[in-house]
């Protein structure tokens, strides 16, 4: 039986054409887990920011972080929910163990109200995020400049050390 | 005469939607994961009110770490000192320190609060590091597995006694 010239044709065709065959399997798995995996890391609710000037020091504490207010004191500055209030330099400079504007900053802080009954709780509470390099002279005057403007639960953030 | 045999096609997943989408997503996912888990450490800070005097029993254990730039002084309030614990390679130990706190705790299982005293010009990662140690330790309790105890959860923060010149 002879071919017709278009059957030819697809014989020709298919004989010649070299499919490039990529064994896509293995990266395609590896993909997919890796998928699955940042996504499930990513929907985990991040409560503190990260912010790049503080080393927070290690610890093998585990409490979860609450929100609450969030006190920065970098080795520069001191942050109090995103508004810088005071310099590190001056705070240090100054006697007085209570440091006048983060004290300001705190009480206005305070008089916010509380909407839900069950934030009652964090109402007094502050989170203080130090870099590990601050002396405690400065945290001392935090802490007493937080328990001054009324906000008595102070936790100190950490990071998490990877237990052997 | 040709055998018109059954021409086998071999079969072709379209993957490359899919792989574009992966290759996207990985980049991305990949630069907003956070690898360092953050945790918070509570104080115990004592209330302003509480200003009356509070009556020192005997066996009360009141733990007091005192942290020096040279060493680290873990004492009893009315006790007095039980041991100083030297720096090692320029560290504090915090090592003999938490084993000194799992013995402390055997002697008194019933206490939970603990001071951490520090000099102004301590850092706060040595702080911390201190705090850690007296809060919880791991032990292996005789047997062969880990186990993470608690020692002294409610730790206080406070300055340290000025030492008198002379005395050492």
């Amino acid at each position: 039986m002879t071919l017709t010239p278009l059957q030819k044709r697809a014989a020709r065709k298919s004989r010649n054409s070299h499919a490039l065959d990529m064994n896509l399997v293995a990266l395609i798995d590896i993909f997919t887990i890796l998928i699955f995996f940042l996504l499930s890391s990513a929907t985990e609710v991040e409560t503190l920011p990260s912010f790049k000037s503080v080393k927070l020091p290690e610890s093998s504490a585990d409490t979860q972080p609450k929100e609450t207010i969030i006190v920065v004191v970098s080795g520069t500055e001191i942050v109090v929910d995103g508004r810088k209030v005071a310099d590190v330099a001056d705070a240090m400079k100054a006697g007085d163990d209570v440091i006048v504007t983060l004290k300001a900053e705190l009480e206005l802080l305070a008089k916010r109200q509380v909407i839900r009954k069950e934030n009652e709780g964090s109402k007094t509470a502050v989170t203080i995020m130090g870099d590990k390099d601050i002396p405690y002279k400065l945290l001392r005057k935090v802490m007493v400049t937080s328990a001054r403007a009324g906000f008595t639960d102070v936790s100190f953030a950490v990071r998490q050390r990877l237990e052997a | 005469m040709r055998v018109r045999r059954l021409r086998k096609e071999v079969a072709a997943l379209e993957v490359t939607a899919f792989i574009n989408l992966i290759v996207v997503l990985v980049p991305f996912l990949l630069s907003t994961a956070v690898f360092t888990r953050l945790a918070v450490m509570d104080l115990a800070l004592p209330a302003q009110s509480s200003n009356k005097l509070e009556q020192l029993k005997a066996n009360d254990l009141k733990l007091e770490i005192v942290i020096r730039p040279e060493s680290l002084e873990v004492g009893d309030r009315i006790g007095g000192l039980i041991q100083r614990i030297d720096k090692k390679d320029g560290h504090h130990d915090v090592k003999a320190l938490n084993t000194l706190m799992q013995s402390v705790k055997q002697k008194f299982p019933d206490t939970k609060t603990a001071s951490v005293l520090s000099e102004p010009d301590t850092s706060y990662d040595v702080l911390v590091q201190v705090m850690d140690a007296v809060r919880a330790g791991r032990s292996t309790n005789g047997g062969p597995k880990v186990v993470r105890v608690e020692l002294f959860p409610d730790v206080s923060v406070g300055d340290a006694p000025v030492r008198t010149k002379g005395a050492s």
